[in-house]
């Protein structure tokens, strides 16, 4: 099992009003609540940690990309991304991702990425999500109508361009390009390992399998939640007749350790709750806009409402919305799986588990949420590096190869350029 | 197809590489109708008010209501459509009604095809943008809250299109899918502001020009009808409907129905 540190880099200075005075923390968030000082300091706080997780023996460091989002300061993943491929030697530089559709022309995914995985000696995982609404249709004004259309062609262009002898013309409908010639070239060929973050949609499963890509479900609330959409990828890759390698898989699970169950308890209580309360604070009406959805999801939800009718069940509410989040207390998060806390013995048994349990190879772990200060970050990172990573690491390795894992953080020996510095600590002063 | 006075038929007119459909209601001479954001899910009050004098022809663009969604990905590409749909169900050269997007639409086939109306009634075109007084983010507001900027009498939007009892899944189903498809074409022409550079050619559009708002539009400002007034080079007139909402044909069907009729002589 590759076990990666997955950092938000969330905003950590929201007041404890922000739910009631705030319609929302992501498109529409007060501009005069950003204090450029602090995010200094938040800055080179998540970059320090990021490092020192892939010092400490995480086998990878996850960035992602958010726009107008005060849970994610990186517009530009791929930013932070090269500063990591600098200051860290021999993890995966996981970018989760960038959302094909808002780069215009796409070809500067494929050459940013490019850049990321020559510096960092093959290093890069090239993360392709679509992109939240959030995201794409409001903070970037694309058509939820034509957003998956733009994302489907972004990334055969990406691809081609990465792969092609020559240079080519490439006639899309939303990119016209004379002569497609991406310089640098990635070092892992054909290319880097991609990476889909998605939600449970029938078509993303499929896409995943039948592309050989790996199929990330990047949820905030924990296992329980993620067993159906797991169980659908690999319903789905099984109905492919491929086989249930789980490092086709990833998930993200929040986690908190401290020398004790109830230290656990007591140490992240507030960062958790600054996280589901705070961060998540999403204005409703940006949660769907219509197009976004596919077909096939439109009619699946439309058959489970039918079914639960049928079953005269209460319709259960959505466990994404904010009325549903506010009413969550932190024990209430640990019972319903979004966080998992305790003692270095808890929460290897407990992740073990997990990871058997959704078959998932590349369990990306979130070990600093909401407002968690830096020490507290360093504290779980080097806990669990020293003891739930020995415990755990191994799980799967007897049985699966990670066919996804890119190949200058696999066989680091081979591809490893001179290393113009050690690890540091870090840019913070 | 036989249309009695009182009564309404729908049919489909092939129209590039799908169908569209289309509604008729009553006899009379022949008036286009081109609705605006919500479509025609049902043969609507407004359809049979026009109809009790007219011989009302209302197709749906394509993604709304029935009309298979066709690529639509410019604003080119609706009024390629558009003037297509005109021909297929012999509007071109006629009186139309034009409603929301739908007028927006017309107005832009009117701007590059001058002769496709003879006269066109525009209820809260849209199409126009001014940031001291912008349309508002229909699309941003929860959906139950959508319908309240679209009428000033929501309720009753939703009773008229309520689904009847006793549908089985494969029926409720195709009706969820349908809504999804008309909010999915609605939202496509407005995204992420609605205004594809119609400013620029408005004075292209040649027709006697009749505008009609309600006073309680929540969605496009009242002051936007001026706006269209002054572009318009045939403007003649600007009616206000006491109480109605952006959807006024739906909230005054009736108020709506009498501006149009003096529309061509106003």
């Amino acid at each position: 099992m590759k076990l990666l540190w997955f950092h938000l880099m969330p905003y950590s200075d929201l007041p404890e009003d922000f739910p009631e005075r705030n319609r929302s923390v992501w498109v529409d968030i007060d501009p005069s609540l950003f204090d450029p000082v602090k995010c200094q300091q938040m800055y080179n706080d998540y970059l320090d940690e990021l490092e020192y997780a892939a010092a400490a023996g995480f086998d990878g460091v996850c960035v992602n990309e958010h726009h107008s989002n005060g849970y994610g300061l990186m517009p530009s993943p791929n930013l932070w991304a090269a500063s990591l491929a600098r200051n860290t030697t021999d993890a995966a530089i996981v970018v989760l991702g960038n959302s094909l559709a808002l780069y215009n022309p796409p070809i500067r995914v494929a050459e940013e990425m490019a850049m990321l995985d020559v510096v960092s000696g093959g290093r890069l995982v090239a993360g392709f999500p679509v992109g939240t609404p959030m995201d794409t249709c409001y903070a970037y004004g694309l058509d939820p109508a034509s957003l998956r259309e733009r994302y489907q062609e972004a990334h055969d262009l990406i691809m081609r361009a990465w792969t092609a002898d020559e240079p080519f013309a490439f006639n899309g409908t939303y990119t016209k390009l004379r002569s497609v010639n991406v310089w640098p070239r990635p070092l892992q060929q054909p290319h880097p390992p991609v990476w889909i973050p998605g939600g449970g949609s029938v078509e993303t499963w499929e896409w995943c399998a039948e592309m050989d890509y790996v199929y990330c479900y990047l949820s905030y609330y924990g296992y329980k939640l993620a067993r159906k959409q797991m169980q659908g990828f690999w319903s789905k890759v099984e109905e492919l007749g491929l086989e249930p390698n789980p490092y086709r898989s990833g998930f993200t699970q929040f986690i908190g350790l401290a020398d004790t169950d109830e230290e656990a308890r007591e140490l992240y209580r507030e960062p958790a709750e600054y996280f589901f309360h705070r961060s998540l604070h999403v204005h409703g009406g940006y949660a769907e806009p219509p197009g976004y959805k596919t077909e096939a999801t439109i009619r699946q939800g439309v058959a489970s409402q039918v079914e639960m009718a049928a079953k005269n069940a209460e319709r259960r509410p959505n466990p994404g919305s904010k009325a549903a989040i506010h009413s969550v207390d932190f024990d209430e998060m640990l019972e319903r799986g979004w966080v998992l806390v305790g003692s270095p013995t808890t929460v290897a048994e407990k992740l073990h588990d997990i990871a058997t349990e959704l078959n998932c190879g590349h369990m990306m772990l979130l070990m600093h949420f909401g407002n968690m200060s830096k020490e507290l970050a360093m504290h779980n990172t080097k806990l669990f590096a020293e003891k739930v990573l020995p415990e755990i690491g191994d799980l799967f390795d007897d049985q699966w190869e990670d066919r996804w894992w890119p190949q200058g953080a696999r066989d680091r020996a081979a591809l490893r350029v001179p290393a113009a510095s050690a690890v540091s600590g870090g840019g913070a002063a | 197809m036989t249309v009695t006075a009182a009564g309404s038929d729908t049919r489909r007119v092939s129209v590039g590489d799908g169908d569209l459909s289309v509604i008729e209601v009553g006899t009379g001479p022949v008036i286009g109708y081109l609705h605006g954001l919500v479509g025609n899910p049902i043969v609507h009050p407004f359809l049979h008010e026009l109809g009790d004098d007219h011989h009302v022809i209302a197709p749906s663009l394509p993604g709304f209501d029935g009309s298979d969604p066709l690529p639509v990905r410019s604003m080119h590409d609706w009024v390629f459509l558009a003037s297509a749909t005109m021909d297929a169900v012999g509007l071109t050269g006629g009186q139309v009604v034009a409603a929301s997007v739908g007028a927006m639409v017309a107005l832009e086939l009117a701007a590059v095809r001058p002769e496709a109306f003879t006269h066109l009634t525009l209820l809260a075109p849209l199409g126009l943008w001014d940031d001291a007084d912008p349309i508002h983010d229909l699309w941003s507001e929860r959906g139950a809250k959508q319908p309240g900027y679209v009428f000033s009498n929501a309720e009753h939007f939703a009773e008229l299109t309520a689904d009847p009892d006793g549908l089985d899944v494969d029926e409720l189903m195709e009706r969820e899918l349908g809504r999804y498809r008309t909010r999915r074409s609605a939202a496509s022409l407005m995204w992420p502001i609605p205004d594809h550079g119609l400013a620029a050619r408005l004075h292209r559009v040649k027709c006697p020009v009749h505008i009609v708002w309600g006073s309680d539009d929540r969605l496009a400002p009242p002051s936007y009808a001026h706006r269209f007034a002054e572009m318009l080079p045939e403007c003649r007139g600007i009616s206000v409907i006491d109480g109605a909402g952006h959807a006024l044909e739906w909230d005054r069907p009736a108020e709506v129905a009498a501006v149009v009729r003096s529309g061509p002589s106003a």
